[in-house]
């Protein structure tokens, strides 16, 4: 048997999906099932003059139609800041705000009845823009004010560098959001049993924040709310926090009626109502010495949150600590806003803040190579965190091997090796280029989450030696069934095949925190190797004694327990299993992991934000035809530090798969707003990339420097977004010999970013 | 008003009749009706294809067709294709290359997927063409090409 | 779901259809439906009663005297696929295969693209090139309109109330001897796959043994309220090379035959600039053979 570590066997939900019998929650369905519907506002910011739900009530099959006043508990979603109702009492702040919900005994009834509600909104002036909503006298979203928070690193922050850097380098970077576009839309069965106890079915990333959320709109003990997470058909982060909203409403309907209760989201709601990548304003002001070592970096950061708060002081947290990226500073100062306008509601999204500047900073590093005149790898090989200045922009000591440099290394031999290789056929009308981007991506939960920061693992080993594993963290695609199988079958000893790992549900196992930060294989791992722990406290004993040897002897491999160093000496683990049934000795066993405590100074930005580290190159090569102002990405190299590969083709899919989502981000997906509406809230105007988008992608996975994770692993799915818009950014603008500091390039802006140079511009004069 | 319409199909095979509304979507008369959810809705409007499935032999959207068109029709879904164990080439090649994530768009691209091995599309440029009907969020496509090769390859033995 | 539709009437022939058309004006046929199901899904389109024309046999392609007629209910995957198109309108097999993704090429057909009457429908600008017309039929006999005249703005023909495109003729006009035809369809968008067209262009006409270009025609999609001939472009290339200094005049006069807007898909001056590029190139290609 192939030892499972690493190997590439069947990801443990794949049959399944390919044969279509996974069933996700628009699937399920139960006898005497409600379809819900939401009353939203078409315009905000409005007040509401009043609100008629006769009309609803009148069509024929509503059983129930429901106001902010109807809510048993409290009237709140908001994960972390009390600003957001489930259903508006007065003032609508965004577009696709709840004013009501329906349940009905078909979708046609329930969405018939909630079109019939013609609300009477006074429209109020609203502010669509995070740096005009600081200015004096800009309209206000709360009367707390437009600012929530600004975040800030100082460190050596206006020291002599800032004074006397002989190279400046100065920008504003417009960088727009993006929609996760999840393939499933947002979704929720909420099955009650009279008013004490309630069952949640979702489409969701944390099931424990669905638990929080429904007890407390219903005033319920959490103990009597259970949250099982469906087969989720994507998440990105759109399914951290929303669906706890989707939940609620599900659940309060369930309650009214004593019904089950389904709520499926249409597209273009979801594309308008639910959480975005934010949109951000990025200010840079960096310095470098004539040989392009940087002297200081100053970023000021604009968070576009939308109407409420919700995850968006959290996405801040780590864009302020990630805005100087994986170089070297003596000086730094970061300023990171979290701003409210009346857009679209800016949350979680793969990378968390990091993307955007990222793309800022890597921006930032090519205009200062073109500044002093040397080339972006060498720049970036100048000022790169290596050797004795392996110090962050926080001051957190990062333990060697630091593989930033080896990152760069082998992404740029991977593209030099594509260009040797590619038969890249001559076009007049095609100039091409190449870009870097490097990042250096903190793993799991900032500083300020980590009390999240924990999971919790059950492992029960069958009599016929295939084990339960129950988890805490979700999949949505990403692979943490995979990975947890993977864990839990290595540990074991035993085949995949023969581990079975269901999906979270919260009545069995302790709250583990949020599906998010790249940390499902880290925490869920460690969390199945403390319960394999336990359990074999009980089992190595029983082992031993059938094996004649100590029981610290005792190792598990290949389906057996045999005496380490003497694989002759082996029992089949059935066998063991059935002394201990035998001896009625308990085959379960609780696993629980929690990050290190660590240090972190909130009004400096100074200390450990993060426990481990982990670096990715991405290189892309890039065809642009600048007259259309299309660009093909050719080539994506790819280069990461992955500690150690739990599955390699959940990890080889990850990466293809960030690349190609955040190539979408950088040059197609495009959220147009008119105040705060939505107007392309669909997949025929809302682009992402298809089939024939992939560019050619080559990788490299850097096992040197072992992280924090099980056997040494660290995430994945978020450093694997990261980079790649940044370096196709860099790659268009190297082609075309121009700067362009807005996202995403549209074809429209690349010709507009050539102005006259366009070859038919004086066409149009 | 609101007529009820028979609709009768070989669906996966079998020959069946449904009595629907005259605005039931294929899509709603396979899943409602016919109780096959694996074919699923991701947008409604014809755009992600995860809907589709093979109407005489061809792919389509089945959110866009009307049940009522199809009087006569041959259908087949998801589950039709390789049985409950997905034991069609290209279903086992994607679980093979790891081509499945999420899933959620599987069911439909296993459909496309299976109409290109069907017309014999083998270049590379032709079959993500062909495959561009069906979006993906999570993989990148990389892996779901290499199952359309393997499948390709091992589909005739 | 069910779409808000309260009857689907299913005719058993074309003339039944006709009848059924004609007596309820408020009737609405449907093929393919990849169009019309989408705006009734979204309320932007009321059509209480559909008359499927899809199973009446109108989906022929074939050679008849001097014409490649193609039935109305042909999908574009059928019209992308077929030889007698690929031989005698190249230009349409193109635009046929990059309407929507392969999926809704199969289910898409010729009459639903142009009764739509979006200024984007790709196959319009090759039948407006290729002179074609298309037969309306009407329960007491039918007319032939040419697709220039078909459209009338955004989503409007002049089709009459209940009038029913049966077919499209594209007349097999022999190019004089020695001389080549040239029959050509490009559409430009933001994706490479599955987007409708900001900007499409057709080419047609016959390159002469002498290296000029005779009748001359030109179409463009998504640059004015429908798709459009482009009079001033064709008359600038009439009796030249298609390369040369006629390239950038002819790129220059293509601005006065279109009028596009700015939306959510594009800005007008893209769409221009794209027009421009798209002609310039076509012309290029045309005069390397």
């Amino acid at each position: 048997m192939a030892e499972p570590l690493g190997g590439r066997h069947p990801r443990p939900d794949a049959v399944m999906k390919v044969a279509g019998s996974a069933r996700y929650v628009g699937d399920l369905a139960l006898p005497g099932m409600l379809h819900a519907a939401i009353v939203a506002a078409p315009g905000a910011p409005a007040r509401v003059v009043s609100l008629d739900l006769e009309p609803a009530r009148a069509v024929p099959g509503v059983e129930a139609v429901l106001a902010a006043g109807d809510v048993p508990g409290a009237n709140l979603v908001g994960t972390i800041f009390p600003d957001q109702p489930l259903l508006v009492e007065d003032r609508v702040r965004m577009v696709g705000d709840r004013l009501a919900l329906v349940a009905a005994r078909t979708p046609e009834a329930a969405w018939t009845a909630a079109a019939a509600v013609e609300p009477e909104l006074e429209p109020l002036p609203g502010v669509h823009d995070p740096v005009e909503a600081l200015e004096p006298g800009a309209p206000v979203v709360h009367e707390s004010g437009n600012l929530v928070r600004t975040f800030r690193v100082r460190r050596n922050a206006g020291g002599d560098g800032a004074a006397s850097a002989p190279v400046v380098v100065e920008a504003e970077y417009r960088i727009g959001g993006q929609e996760h576009a999840y393939l499933e839309p947002q979704g929720c069965l909420a099955i009650p049993e009279s008013r004490s106890r309630i069952t949640i079915v979702a489409s969701c990333q944390c099931p424990f924040y669905v638990q929080h959320a429904v007890a407390r709109v219903l005033g319920l003990p959490l103990a009597s709310v259970r949250v099982r997470q469906a087969h989720t058909g994507g998440g990105f982060g759109g399914k951290e926090d929303y669906p706890s909203e989707v939940a609620a409403c599900a659940a309060v309907l369930a309650f009214a009626t004593g019904r089950p209760v389904r709520l499926i989201y249409s597209r273009e709601y979801d594309l308008q109502a639910t959480t975005k990548r934010h949109a951000m304003v990025v200010r840079h002001r960096w310095g470098a010495d004539t040989d392009g070592r940087l002297l200081f970096a100053e970023v000021e950061s604009f968070l576009d949150a939308g109407a409420y708060v919700g995850l968006s002081t959290v996405v801040a947290e780590r864009a302020n600590v990630s805005a100087i990226g994986p170089y070297h500073v003596p000086s730094v100062k970061v300023d990171t806003h979290v701003v409210h306008t009346n857009n679209l509601f800016g949350g979680a999204y793969r990378g968390f803040g990091a993307p955007q500047v990222t793309w800022a900073h890597e921006a930032t590093m090519d205009r200062l190579a073109r500044a002093v005149g040397v080339d972006p790898v060498e720049i970036r090989r100048r000022n790169l965190l290596t050797g004795e200045s392996c110090t962050t922009c926080t001051g957190q000591e990062l333990p060697s091997p630091v593989l930033a440099g080896a990152c760069l290394d082998r992404a740029t031999e991977l593209a030099a090796a594509w260009t040797g290789s590619a038969t890249v056929a001559p076009s007049p009308h095609l100039r091409r280029g190449t870009g870097v981007a490097l990042v250096l991506y903190g793993c799991n939960l900032h500083h300020g989450g980590q009390f999240l920061d924990r999971s919790s693992a059950v492992v029960i080993l069958q009599p016929d030696a295939s084990a339960i594993v129950r988890v805490g963290l979700t999949e949505m695609g990403q692979g943490n069934l995979a990975s947890a199988q993977t864990v839990a079958a290595q540990a074991l000893g035993l085949d995949p095949s023969r581990v079975e790992v269901w999906e979270p549900d919260t009545a069995t196992v302790a709250d583990s925190g949020p599906t998010v930060a790249s940390r499902g294989a880290h925490s869920t791992g460690l969390a199945i190797l403390d319960a394999v722990r336990r359990l074999r406290r009980r089992l190595d004993p029983v082992a031993a004694g059938l094996l004649g040897c100590a029981p610290g002897e005792v190792e598990l491999a290949d389906g057996v327990a045999r005496v380490a160093g003497d694989p002759s000496r082996a029992v089949p683990l059935e066998r063991v299993l059935g002394e201990m049934t035998a001896r009625r000795i308990e085959t379960i066993a609780t696993g629980w992991w929690r990050s290190r405590p660590r240090w972190f100074d909130e009004a400096t930005g100074l200390g450990s934000p993060y426990e481990t580290y982990a670096f990715a190159c991405h290189v892309a090569q890039v065809a642009v035809d600048p007259e259309l102002g299309l660009v093909r990405v050719e080539h994506v190299a790819a280069a990461h530090d992955v500690g150690r590969i739990l599955h390699r083709d959940a990890i080889e899919g990850q990466i293809q798969g960030g690349i190609v989502q955040a190539m979408g981000w950088g040059l197609l997906e495009r959220l147009e707003l008119d105040r705060g509406r939505l107007l392309n809230p669909s997949f025929t105007d809302y682009l992402i990339p298809t089939a024939s988008d992939t560019p050619e992608i080559s990788m490299a996975l850097l096992e040197d420097a072992p992280g924090a994770g099980p056997f040494g692993a660290k995430g994945i799915g978020e450093p694997s977004f990261i980079p790649t818009a940044a370096a196709i950014r860099n790659a268009v603008c190297d082609a075309l010999g121009i700067e362009i500091d807005r996202l995403p390039f549209t074809p429209p802006v690349i010709v507009d970013a050539l102005g006259t140079a366009h070859p038919f511009a004086d066409l149009l004069d | 008003m609101d007529e009820r319409i028979v609709v009768r199909l070989v669906l996966n095979g079998e020959e069946r009749s449904f009595r629907v509304a005259p605005g039931r979507r294929l899509l709603d008369l396979l899943r409602e009706d016919a109780g096959l959810t694996g074919t699923k809705e991701g947008c409604g409007a014809g755009e992600c294809g995860a809907c589709t499935v093979l109407l005489d032999g061809r792919p389509v959207p089945s959110c866009l067709v009307l049940a009522a068109s199809c009087d006569g029709a041959a259908v087949v879904t998801v589950e039709g294709l390789g049985g409950p164990a997905g034991s069609h080439p290209f279903q086992r090649a994607l679980v093979a290359s790891g081509g499945v994530q999420c899933g959620f768009c599987t069911p439909g691209l296993v459909m496309t997927g299976a109409a290109v091995l069907e017309a014999g599309v083998t270049a590379p440029a032709d079959q993500a063409r062909l495959l561009s009907g069906n979006l993906c969020r999570c993989t990148g496509y990389v892996k779901v090409f290499e199952a359309l090769r393997r499948a390709g390859e091992d589909g005739d033995g | 779901m069910n779409l808000p539709v309260e009857a689907v009437l299913r005719p058993r022939d074309l003339g039944e259809a006709l009848s059924m058309l004609a007596e309820d004006p408020s009737a609405v046929p449907v093929a393919g439906g990849t169009d019309l199901v989408v705006q009734l899904r979204a309320r932007r389109r009321h059509a209480p009663v559909l008359v499927d024309i899809g199973a009446l046999g109108l989906d022929r392609i074939a050679v008849e005297g001097n014409a490649l007629v193609i039935g109305a209910a042909a999908t574009m995957d059928s019209i992308a696929r077929s030889a007698a198109v690929r031989e005698h309108a190249p230009a349409l097999a193109t635009a046929a295969g990059q309407v929507g993704a392969w999926p809704i090429q199969c289910r898409a057909t010729l009459g639903g693209n142009l009764a739509n009457a979006s200024p984007a429908a790709d196959t319009a600008p090759p039948l407006l090139t290729a002179g074609a017309t298309v037969t309306a039929a009407f329960p007491s006999g039918q007319r032939r309109i040419p697709v220039l005249d078909l459209f009338e703005g955004p989503g409007t023909t002049r089709l009459a109330p209940g009038e029913l495109i049966t077919s499209v003729s594209i007349p097999l006009d022999p190019v004089p001897a020695g001389a080549r035809r040239v029959d050509r369809f490009v559409k430009l968008g933001p994706r490479r796959e599955q987007i409708i067209s900001v900007v499409s262009l057709a080419v047609r006409a016959a390159l002469l043994a002498d290296g000029t270009l005779a009748d001359v025609r030109i179409a463009v999609g998504a640059a004015a309220p429908t798709p459009v001939r482009a009079p001033a472009a064709e008359s600038v290339l009439e009796g030249r090379p298609p390369g040369g200094a006629a390239r950038r005049e002819a790129a220059r006069a293509l601005q006065e035959d279109i009028a596009p807007i700015d939306d959510i898909r594009a800005p007008a001056r893209y769409r221009r600039l794209a027009a421009a590029v798209l002609l310039d190139r076509l012309l290029g290609e045309i005069s390397h053979g």
